[in-house]
């Protein structure tokens, strides 16, 4: 049998995740093998997948019979997810809810005399538009008296990206895969003002958190033997704590920015029949092709997506660049609860092979394992605003899925026209004969759809 | 003058890296943590208290 291991779990002694046959299974190691059977006795296992905050998980030692060991100790199974993504992808509204789902978790647990040991956000999922816990070996049992052991990882991953947002306006997910472990206190105390920090729940977590740090690395004999006469942390003070960060979590929004795309589906240069006929073509490919894992790229605030999935397609994930969009698009997945997880997508900066060994977090490209794929009112940002030669956008476009839509704009079109004001025409290669052309290279024309004057849908196979 | 400052430049990093290497990040977070909980279990003493006072006030209200 194969183990390919997944890169991404290392960290724990205790257990190993490999991928088998289009299958997850889980080893629980020696050095977890009592905190497994603890969880799963006290029924902790089976009562936090019922209220949907683990991932589906069953015990499969019958199949592995013969690799059981005293060092493999069981083997379990995860339901598999349709696609991994992580914190550095999310929307504002994605990882508050991610938040909010480790804390509620915590409390759950906490109730029942469990905790979770770390507090990674990065071991929370999103099945569609909700978020799942997915490290069954994260959780053990508490025991009176002790501290929460992710405090400060809770506050670097997921309070300190959503309070730069809220706060600043800033957005968090370039610094945040910039520094995989999110935000750190100190850096976010530097950029917030006086103003900001008036409040009480910012002064106790961001300043004077950093000055502690801060204190402590000067001194750190001094901090040993304070920590050493702290009395036992009580119980009450542990859940009043994740409460308190609860409530406040609750109440954050993003600061409001607007961005160029916010009136996109209401205003943009094209007229209601051309929108028909756009939505019409996306139906009839859905309905024929009836994708389990279509890709939209260039999602917006997920129009397209939604019209696919009534068609036939099983789920969408879909990109886009604008973080604004991307909040809206979740927001509109959870409200209609759609099969739809839109995440943030620079095509120009893709995610890459990131983190220990370079393989702890896998690249766009390495997650590609998509069906069919929408790029409609997109080429042209590669092509014309980032002057991506036309060979390339077509060719990269076609190595997302092996079929899909591809909607080309003219130079004669308003959108492009605006885009070229300034920059110049300096794209001579830039028309449908090249297009045609670049397609043809790779695969085939099944079918084209003339939208109006200036754009034309191309549905291509890749040979 | 300049022999004093890379002195001083070399004794500084010592004190930094000597600190990364003894100290677990974490230990400004339990002592936040102290302070917080104290400060939080307080505040949900208060609002289990001010809401009973509430309740009554509706009770007697009705």
């Amino acid at each position: 049998m194969n183990f390919s291991n997944i890169s991404g779990s290392f960290r724990d002694p205790a257990g190993q995740v490999f991928e088998n046959d289009d299958r997850i299974f889980r080893i629980v190691k020696k050095q977890g093998k009592n905190r497994y059977e603890s969880i799963v006795n006290k029924g902790i296992l089976e009562d936090s997948i019922s209220n949907n905050f683990l991932i589906k998980t069953k015990e499969v030692n019958n199949e592995f019979k013969k690799y059981i060991n005293e060092e493999n100790c069981y083997f379990l199974e995860h339901e598999k997810l349709d696609y991994i993504s992580y914190p550095y992808e999310w929307g504002f509204y994605q990882l508050k809810d991610a938040a909010l789902h480790h804390l509620n978790y915590q409390i759950f647990l906490l109730k029942r005399g469990f905790e979770l040991i770390d507090s990674s956000a990065y071991n929370i999922q999103f099945l569609n538009n909700k978020p799942i816990f997915i490290d069954v070996l994260s959780i053990d049992e508490y025991k009176e008296g002790e501290y929460w052991k992710g405090h400060s990882q809770f506050l670097q991953q997921f309070l300190n990206p959503l309070l730069l947002s809220s706060h600043k306006g800033l957005q968090f997910n370039d610094w945040y895969k910039g520094n995989l472990n999110g935000i750190k206190t100190s850096e976010l105390n530097e950029v917030l003002n006086l103003k900001d920090k008036f409040s009480l729940n910012i002064f106790l977590s961001v300043v004077l958190l950093s000055r502690l740090e801060k204190n402590n690395k000067i001194d750190p004999k001094k901090a040993l033997a304070k920590i050493k006469n702290k009395n036992k942390f009580s119980k009450n003070s542990y859940t009043s704590m994740l409460l308190q960060l609860k409530n406040w979590i609750i109440k954050l929004r993003p600061k409001e920015k607007k961005t160029i795309w916010d009136t996109y589906s209401s205003e943009n240069t094209y007229k209601k029949e051309e929108e028909i006929k756009k939505l019409e073509v996306i139906s009839k490919f859905s309905r024929e092709n009836k994708p389990e894992i279509l890709v939209d790229i260039g999602c917006n605030d997920g129009l397209y997506s939604f019209e696919s999935l009534k068609a036939g397609a099983k789920k969408v994930i879909g990109f886009d660049i604008d973080i604004n969009s991307i909040d809206r698009a979740y927001k509109f997945s959870q409200k209609n609860d759609l099969n739809f997880l839109p995440l943030y997508f620079d095509a120009m900066n893709p995610s890459s092979n990131l983190g220990w060994d370079e393989k702890e977090r896998s690249s766009f490209k390495e997650r590609l394992h998509f069906d069919a794929m929408l790029a409609l009112a997109f080429e042209h940002h590669l092509a014309l605003a980032n002057n991506v030669p036309l060979e390339q956008v077509v060719a990269w476009l076609m190595n997302v899925a092996k079929k899909g839509l591809i909607e080309f704009v003219d130079k004669e079109d308003e959108t492009v026209k605006r885009m070229l004001y300034l920059k110049g025409d300096i794209f001579p290669n830039y028309n449908k004969k090249n297009f045609e052309k670049n397609i043809l290279l790779k695969g085939k024309i099944i079918n084209k759809t003339f939208i109006s004057a200036t754009r034309t849908i191309y549905e291509y196979n890749k040979n | 003058m300049k022999k004093i400052f890379i002195h001083l430049l070399i004794f500084n990093s010592l004190i930094i890296s000597n600190a990364h290497a003894y100290l677990d990040p974490g230990t400004g977070s339990i002592i936040l943590q102290a302070i917080i909980g104290a400060v939080a279990a307080g505040f949900s003493y208060c609002l289990f208290y001010w809401n009973k006072v509430k309740n009554i006030l509706k009770k007697k209200n009705n």
